[in-house]
């Protein structure tokens, strides 16, 4: 059957109108528009996982203060915990502890590590990170905010946690 | 849908006034807030990493976090855009009201728009108790912790601690002067819940504000507004503000008539939209530090 003469209007109307639509909608150029697309899809999988530990269950694990050091807890979100560790007032590090039962990347990079501490396994992450894998599930890590924080503080800090009650959680 | 956090962060002007009222406060804070702009450029501030596959992995985290609606960050973004805006109809209404008293045929202006001072107090309040609600919803922690906002509070530093010395002096200070805080307090103790329904900054953020009503949400903006002036006038007091000297500085930045400094708080609500700036970077910081730790 041939479309009629209202039907053939109607159709070059609803392309016209897409094109214009299409060509209006600038391209998204940045190297996150994939994160972007495949996070607000339709279905797309939660950032934190529903059985992710709540962080509040972290907190008794970090290590305190002393000796010129605080610690200021800075955010408690479900399946994540992090805490400032200031000297003398000043920011000097990042403590925190993550569920990686959200981002299983995250604890896979530990099977590349070839050492461990306080029988955890090790790893040095870009310039600023030490991180640690506790139970195959958690990762604790000491982040430097400020270039007198060395890695081998890093390490020292890491061994303040309470890593074995962690890994008992 | 909204726009996706990186363009956000991408897109911060460098310039405008926002910037320039915002950099006229450089004086109280100095050197706390360096408008930081575009998302990759945050994550190697705040991180430290220059690692470029880093930052991207970092960012793609971040990006994540964003996007998953339980986590509260879209909510506290939508707060910092939203008490902004329905701040700025505040304006047109106080600066269509000051026409009103200035120009007598026109008095009946008067009858439409709320007078200013009650209004830029009602203002100051849900704005304070904005901040609250964002940072609870950005720092998980639950929505009516006045305690725990308290403690974060004297730890604020950066674009955080910005916005609050924005606070104070573009919605205390300036529009309602030296005592600000006793002039907020009694006209929240002298509201009905009636008068705050029709304040344009509560309706535009109300739905956020702990409380199953407007009488519970009335008593939290004055629980919250009581339990910060403290800090507030210690603020005040350990950087000696005045108005004079917040218009002075403001007038370096700004085009402003030294004769205008009536106009000056309806002026800022339209055209400084500090809230919406500064509330995107302490969100890009929270959400970069949290990816980083994650990853």
């Amino acid at each position: 059957m041939r479309p009629s003469h209202w039907q053939t209007i109607l159709a070059a109307l609803i392309l016209s109108v897409t094109l214009m639509v299409a060509g209006c909608t600038r391209p998204d150029t940045s190297p996150y528009a994939q994160t972007q697309q495949e996070t607000t899809q339709p279905g797309a999988p939660a950032a934190v996982a529903r059985e992710a530990e709540q962080g509040s269950r972290f907190n008794k694990f970090f290590p305190t203060g002393g000796n010129g050091y605080s610690v200021v807890y800075t955010q408690e979100k479900k399946g994540f915990s992090e805490a400032k560790l200031k000297r003398n007032g000043q920011d000097v590090a990042m403590l925190s502890i993550s569920d990686t039962i959200s981002l299983p990347a995250a604890a896979d990079k530990y099977k590349a590590a070839t050492e461990t501490l306080a029988g955890y396994p090790v790893l040095e992450i870009g310039d600023t990170q030490t991180g640690v894998l506790v139970g195959d599930r958690y990762q604790v890590k000491v982040q430097s905010r400020d270039p007198s924080f060395t890695p081998q503080d890093r390490r020292n800090w890491l061994q303040k946690f309470d890593l074995n009650g962690l890994s008992k959680l | 849908m909204s726009k996706p956090i990186y363009q956000r962060v991408d897109e911060l002007p460098t310039g405008g006034i926002t910037v320039q009222a915002l950099k006229s406060l450089d004086f109280v804070i100095p050197g706390q807030w360096q408008n930081l702009v575009g998302f990759d450029n945050t994550i190697r501030a705040v991180t430290g990493e220059t690692d470029e596959a880093l930052v991207r992995q970092i960012g793609e985290r971040a990006v994540a976090l964003f996007n998953d609606k339980s986590q509260g960050y879209q909510r506290a973004l939508w707060l910092y855009d939203t008490v902004d805006s329905a701040s700025g109809l505040l304006g047109t209404a106080t600066l269509a009201n000051r026409v009103g008293q200035d120009i007598s045929f026109l008095g009946f202006l008067d009858r439409l728009t709320p007078k200013p001072e009650k209004a830029q107090s009602i203002d100051l309040s849900v704005k304070l108790v904005t901040e609250l609600v964002a940072f609870c919803q950005i720092n998980g922690i639950p929505g009516d912790s006045i305690g725990d906002f308290l403690a974060a509070l004297a730890d604020y530093s950066g674009e955080s601690l910005m916005r609050m010395a924005a606070l104070v002096c573009f919605d205390g200070i300036l529009p309602l002067g030296a005592d600000f805080i006793l002039k907020g307090l009694a006209t929240i103790q002298g509201l009905t819940p009636d008068e705050l329904e029709k304040n344009q900054t509560f309706n535009g953020v109300k739905d956020l504000i702990p409380g199953a009503n407007s009488k519970d949400k009335l008593n939290f903006i004055g629980q919250s507004f009581d339990s910060v002036k403290g800090w507030m006038t210690d603020f005040v007091a350990s950087h000696s503000l005045t108005q004079e000297k917040i218009f002075d500085n403001l007038t370096k930045f700004v085009e402003i008539s030294k004769d205008k400094l009536d106009y000056v708080g309806a002026f800022l609500d339209i055209a400084v939209k500090y809230y919406s700036h500064t509330g995107t970077q302490t969100l890009a910081r929270r959400l970069i530090e949290r990816a980083a730790a994650e990853i």
